[in-house]
């Protein structure tokens, strides 16, 4: 029980930790990564059950999809190319981030390697079952190993984009373009396109 | 009868499904047997495996997953000479986007991956890319205009 205690409040610091995207935007009180993860959860639930999936197991996928940020940090795409200087972040995510493959490939591996360790170091004194099970969760959805690891992967990215759709809405302190170039390149169900479909209606053609 | 939807593979993603596959199937039988699979003592063990030890719901989902792309899987083979010059399944593409230059492969749904550079030929890009050959451009414009353009493109075989 002590081991749940301190497990449940290690993933509570998500509560609190910002998400690293809208830091680099100099969103005012952004949204924290549990936050991110809540909403996710409902969307990838009302979308997963309309595709048929295993929503049981898309559920407990995105609520441990960020887990291991506790330890390693949020990590954006632009983290390769953010300059020291805060006062050039901003600057720096006005355009989708370009690299080589092999750069890519890199970037990939680096970020799995870190993100892996974390989460073994969060979950290291849970129950074996519960900890294989959350194991197997996060692997399944950072590499697209089954029909709901693929499909969380693409709402998780569609969440983001709702999410900035709304602070650009609101004030238009950013470039929106990096966010639906990202997912013109990745999302390909065709009910996540239907949704982006409405999104685009909702925010851009009033 | 709906048509069952294809999935498309490279040699090396059918080989690794193939791998993996087989490496259950076996998990399984040492199970049912109540065996210590000899997979585990194995150096080459892919860590993931080790969730499936305690639960063989996760174990039989999967293999029933795996057959079931087995059965609609097509490989992805690199086109004839004539056709090399055009986007396909299994090109990459070098591009220009908005005066940034990138590179993806098309790849089928179950190997992309854009943080590696692997794009599906379902999503609106790779869709949009397919059929089209150096020098054409790409309008995707929902609901920002992105120009692809396309510089080069090659096959590996």
């Amino acid at each position: 029980m002590k081991n749940i205690l301190n497990f449940l409040i290690e993933v509570g610091k998500l509560k609190k930790i910002p998400r690293k995207g809208w830091v680099l935007r100099g969103i005012k009180n952004p949204e924290t990564i549990a936050a991110h993860t809540f909403r996710l959860a409902f969307m990838a639930w009302l979308l997963g059950k309309q595709m048929k999936l295993n929503v049981n197991k898309i559920l407990k996928m995105c609520l441990i999809h960020d887990i291991c940020e506790v330890y390693a940090g949020d990590t954006t795409p632009y983290h390769p190319l953010l300059p020291k200087s805060q006062k050039e972040w901003k600057k720096t995510t006005q355009k989708w981030p370009r690299f080589s493959k092999k750069e890519k490939e890199k970037f990939f591996h680096e970020k799995y390697g870190k993100e892996n360790k974390a989460l073994k170091k969060l979950i290291f004194k849970l129950p074996p079952v519960i900890k294989k099970e959350i194991k197997n969760l996060w692997s399944d959805y950072e590499k697209g190993l089954t029909s709901e690891g693929r499909f969380v992967r693409q709402v998780d990215r569609v969440e983001n984009l709702l999410q900035a759709l709304e602070y650009w809405q609101k004030e238009k302190k950013f470039a929106i373009e990096p966010w639906w170039i990202q997912i013109e390149e990745l999302v390909d169900r065709p009910l996540l396109i239907e949704f982006l479909e409405v999104l685009e209606k909702k925010f851009h053609r009033k | 009868m709906t048509q069952e939807k294809k999935f498309y593979l490279t040699k090396e993603g059918l080989e690794k499904i193939k791998k993996e596959y087989k490496d259950l199937k076996n998990l399984k039988l040492s199970k049912t047997k109540g065996e210590i699979p000899k997979i585990w003592h194995s150096e080459d063990l892919n860590p993931e495996y080790l969730a499936f030890q305690e639960d063989l719901s996760f174990l039989e989902l999967r293999i029933t997953e795996l057959e079931h792309i087995f059965k609609n899987s097509e490989l992805i083979e690199p086109p004839p000479k004539e056709k090399k010059n055009a986007v396909n399944l299994g090109a990459r593409v070098l591009v220009d986007v908005n005066g940034q230059t990138d590179e993806f492969e098309i790849v089928g749904t179950l190997e992309a991956n854009p943080s590696i550079g692997r794009i599906s030929n379902e999503s609106p890009v790779g869709r949009a890319l397919l059929g089209h050959r150096a020098g054409d451009e790409i309008v995707v414009s929902s609901p920002i205009k992105t120009i692809y353009r396309i510089k080069k493109i090659r096959y590996l075989s």
